[in-house]
């Protein structure tokens, strides 16, 4: 259907004079269709316009508020109209679509967007689902998928305030995930969301990749999250507690002496060989550690409560990475666990992932691996600009170096302004929900793949569950509706119920 | 109350016959000790053959033993282990129960879809029993994720729960590819959980459970357990108190040769200097040879001289490792370490996943193809007829065709 007209403007702002009866929204997508190519528009401002000049335009207002005079002046639908301001975003060619870089023709028609003009987007390989495609509120049957094991490596960004649907999205993007094989996914869940204990969640997902670890009475079938002590490493604590640099080399010195019973070294007090530390140090050192990993002493002996353990939880990090190795998705229940403690954690897998997709570089075995991502909610609290000042960590590392090893972060925050420019700019997939505040929102716009700074209203203007996905893998900034994700598990559990089979208790006297 | 807590016996397990004539000793002995201790009743985890349908002479020297414990009124409770279980439900232990001479514990009735398993209460003690069986692969995952817990739960007095299957959460890392179950799985508050399966020596008290042990192997049954355990044993349950009984039955000593830069004559001498400090009268020797030799391969290294020294040293039995040592002639060959089971089991899963099998999950797979290997190991009798026996297999393959996805057998 047309809707407009394209008449003047200039290439970033072009104006179209809208048709009377259509209805044109903020962040709509337009077609301006030429012979031998279309050109994608999307709507970025919504103007009036008038034949009628400013000064009988309030004449007529005063006439009719004052005096209930009923005047017309010229047909209904010539004297005032809506301009519209789009920008061009992609030429499309049959299949292909590249970055617009002309003009369209002066008065061309413009329409609204159809499914068949979007042919050119096509099912990557490795599909992420993110949804369907929105233009302004109407969704069209068309599906958004991006190259999810690029998307994954090369860092993901999900800014958004508070109710946008930052969980809604996250859980049906890694539902998608958890269809195929090429990515391995780590989730720390402060708020225990993910998997569903009490309603419909990952878990339910028909292919049953997403495990379960939880220090809270797991449901069965799941895993009781214990650490043992002996897989800490100095390195862990890195951006999880602050330590000044002689308390960073009495805990290196314990390692290197002690080797796995380094922590209850420190705890017990044991001595440190050829170096010396004032009494202090190493004090306040084993109080911070006892703090954090909830320690005790019982009869000489270092004890633990809580999620580490000197007895259990042996295998617990190696399990966690081989499911990300495996393609699994790895929920960590951290609801009850403190913000440091819930760092450690993730820095002690995150540690171990990289460290072994690094050994797979080197053995030429890191093309068979799928890519990991580490999904960190609450971002700047590992990323933001305040903590790296006070030295880098594992996630910052992966920040920075991880694409190439294929480990990537997806970083959930309300704050974006608080991580600094370099490692947002390095987030080449933003996927950004509404921003009401505007600080945050130009950070996202200065550090997006594509050019935003026409998308600003639309950002502050995007309701629950809408989405634009700005991505170096995608050819323009895509406005996405997100699917409601209860109904996604909802129907998979009620297909499952019905597919139920028999039980096998043979081993079992039955009688 | 005072009870012994025994685990994979795996009697019959060893090829060498003196090696397996040891493993059954050990029972004879750990039975000898029930009895002298004066326990009120004998649990074994799982593994008590190594095989479902064990021969002739295992089952003749067990039953034997069975009766023993019978005559000073010892009863036995057990469950199947992954070994000694049959997923065509053909086994020996039924047979041995039917005798009397034990109880298999794992008795349940099925109730709205869940499985509610019932106590096998101890006459003399009043300790109430339940528990699960092993299966390869941990298929028994599906028997826990039917398992009406709460049930279990809810019933008083002095509670045991046997099982055939590693913890996730208290697995030692030298088992990190051992398929584990969830402690989530297991009911919460009994008295004492005795497992087995996981042949390691450990008990823990867990919060919210109670006692959870594994006593490891009786005897040890490969190579690198007798190198890493040297002995078997098991726990007696003293009022409360758990000691483990070490079963001796010869001592273990272990020679580690480190052959990196030697050629074979050089690697001989090395050896012999070894051997000749060594005291192995009576004892079980474990020769393991590590890193790469300078030339020549394996096979230039003369083990058999070695061994008749041994042998003259007055050496039980000597078994040698070779599967660390390299040769510059063959680097390419990757060595796989581990138990036969471990080796398929990795085996299975590297290649599983080249031929996807459709409405089975990758795990489902894996558990299916084991099942059917397990099914397939099956051998000729003596006595059996080419028919029979065919019917036999056949059968046996229908069961884990049929059982594994809850459908007829086509």
């Amino acid at each position: 259907m047309i809707v407009g007209q394209i008449i003047g403007g200039e290439f970033s702002a072009l104006i179209v004079r809208k048709k009377a009866e259509a209805d044109i929204e903020l962040g709509e997508l337009l077609i301006c269709e030429q012979e031998d190519r279309k050109i994608l528009l999307t709507v970025f401002d919504l103007q009036f316009g008038s034949q009628i000049s400013q000064q009988n335009l309030e004449l007529i207002a005063g006439m009719r508020l004052e005096q209930q005079a009923d005047i017309d002046i010229m047909d209904r639908n010539l004297r005032n109209y809506d301009l519209v301001l789009v920008k061009p975003l992609i030429e499309i060619k049959g299949k292909k679509a590249s970055i617009s870089k002309s003009l369209p023709p002066f008065f061309s028609s413009v329409r609204t967007i159809e499914k068949d003009d979007l042919s050119f987007l096509e099912r990557p390989k490795n599909p992420l689902a993110i949804g369907k495609l929105r233009s302004g509120s109407k969704v069209l049957d068309v599906d958004i998928y991006l190259e999810g094991d690029k998307v994954f490596a090369h860092h993901i960004l999900i800014p958004a305030t508070t109710g946008k649907g930052k969980s809604n999205l996250t859980s049906s993007m890694l539902w998608s995930v958890l269809d195929s094989d090429y990515a391995g996914i780590l989730i720390l869940d402060p708020h225990d969301e993910y998997y569903g204990r009490h309603g419909p969640g990952l878990k339910d997902h028909p292919s049953k990749k997403a495990v379960y670890y939880t220090p809270n009475n797991p449901p069965p079938g799941e895993k009781t999250l214990k650490i043992n002590v002996r897989s800490l490493r100095p390195g862990h604590f890195n951006g999880v507690m602050s330590l000044s640099d002689p308390q960073r080399q009495a805990l290196a010195n314990y390692h290197r002496q002690y080797g796995k019973e380094w922590v209850s070294a420190i705890l017990l007090e044991k001595p440190l060989e050829h170096v010396r530390f004032f009494e202090e140090t190493l004090q306040v050192i084993k109080r911070k550690v006892m703090a954090l990993l909830d320690a005790d002493i019982t009869n000489d002996e270092a004890t633990f409560k809580g999620i580490f353990s000197s007895t259990a939880g042996e295998t617990t990090i190696a399990e966690i990475c081989d499911g990300l190795e495996g393609a699994k998705t790895v929920i960590i229940d951290t609801s009850t666990c403190a913000g440091a403690l819930e760092l450690l954690i993730g820095s002690m897998v995150a540690s171990e992932i990289f460290q072994r997709y690094k050994r797979h570089k080197l053995t030429g075995r890191l093309s068979m691996k799928p890519v990991v991502s580490v999904v960190l909610e609450e971002a700047p609290r590992v990323l933001g600009k305040d903590v790296l000042e006070k030295g880098s960590n594992i996630y910052s590392t992966i920040a920075r170096e991880g694409r190439k090893f294929k480990i990537g972060l997806t970083a959930i925050t309300q704050l974006p302004s608080l991580i600094p420019r370099q490692i947002l700019a390095n987030m080449n997939t933003k996927l950004i929900l509404g921003l009401e505040m505007a600080p945050e929102r130009q950070a996202i716009i200065e550090s997006a793949s594509q050019d935003l700074t026409t998308e600003n209203k639309a950002i502050a203007s995007l309701d629950t569950g809408e989405c634009i996905v700005s991505s170096n893998f995608g050819k323009f900034a895509i406005p996405v509706s997100i699917p409601f994700f209860r109904d996604i598990a909802q129907a998979a559990r009620a297909k499952r119920r019905e597919q139920t089979m028999a039980k096998d208790f043979s081993g079992v006297d039955l009688t | 109350m005072r009870f012994a807590h025994m685990a994979d016996l795996h009697i019959g397990g060893w090829r060498d016959p003196l090696l397996q004539d040891i493993s059954f000793r050990a029972f004879a002995r750990a039975c000898d000790i029930c009895i002298r201790e004066k326990v009120d009743f004998i649990l074994i985890a799982g593994d008590i053959f190594n095989t479902s349908l064990p021969s002739i002479d295992s089952l003749k020297g067990t039953v034997k033993q069975l009766k023993i414990l019978r005559e000073h009124g010892i009863p036995v409770y057990i469950v199947p282990g992954s070994h000694d279980y049959s997923p065509s439900g053909k086994t020996m232990l039924d047979v041995i129960e039917e005798t009397g001479l034990w109880k298999n514990v794992v008795k349940g009735d099925v109730v709205g879809e869940r499985l509610r398993l019932r106590f096998t209460i101890d006459g003399k003690t009043g300790a109430k029993i339940t528990g699960l069986l092993g299966k390869r692969a941990a298929l028994e995952k599906g028997l826990y994720s039917s398992l009406d817990k709460e049930h279990l739960e809810q019933e008083q007095g002095f509670r045991i729960f046997l099982f055939h299957s590693g913890i996730t959460e208290l697995k030692p890392s030298s088992f990190q590819h051992v398929e584990t179950l969830p402690l989530s799985f297991f009911p919460k508050g009994f008295d004492y959980y005795a497992g087995g399966h996981i042949h390691t020596v450990s008990v823990e008290d867990v919060d919210g459970y109670g006692k959870i042990a594994y006593p490891g192997p009786l005897f040890p049954n490969s190579f690198s357990e007798l190198e890493e355990l040297g002995e078997g044993g098991f726990y007696l349950y003293l009022d409360g108190e758990v000691r483990r009984v070490p079963v001796s039955m010869h001592p273990v000593v272990r020679c580690k040769v480190d052959c990196g830069n030697l050629t074979p004559e050089d690697t001989e001498k090395k050896i012999v200097d070894a051997i000749s400090a060594l005291e192995v009268t009576d004892a079980l020797v474990t020769l393991r040879l590590h890193g790469k030799l300078a030339s020549g391969k394996a096979s230039d290294i003369d083990i058999k001289g070695i061994f008749t020294r041994l042998y003259d040293q007055g050496a039980y039995v000597v078994m040698k490792n070779l599967s660390r040592l390299e040769s510059p002639i063959f680097d390419e060959i990757k060595v796989e370490q581990g138990s036969l089971d471990e080796v398929e089991d990795r085996i299975i899963k590297e290649h599983a996943g080249q031929h996807q099998l459709a409405g089975y999950s990758p795990d489902e797979q894996r558990a299916l193809i084991r099942n059917l290997m397990d099914a397939l190991h099956t051998e000729k009798k003596e006595g059996e007829t080419v028919g029979t026996f065919e019917d036999r297999l056949d059968r046996g393959i229908r069961a884990v065709l049929g059982r594994e996805k809850g459908t007829s057998p086509q």
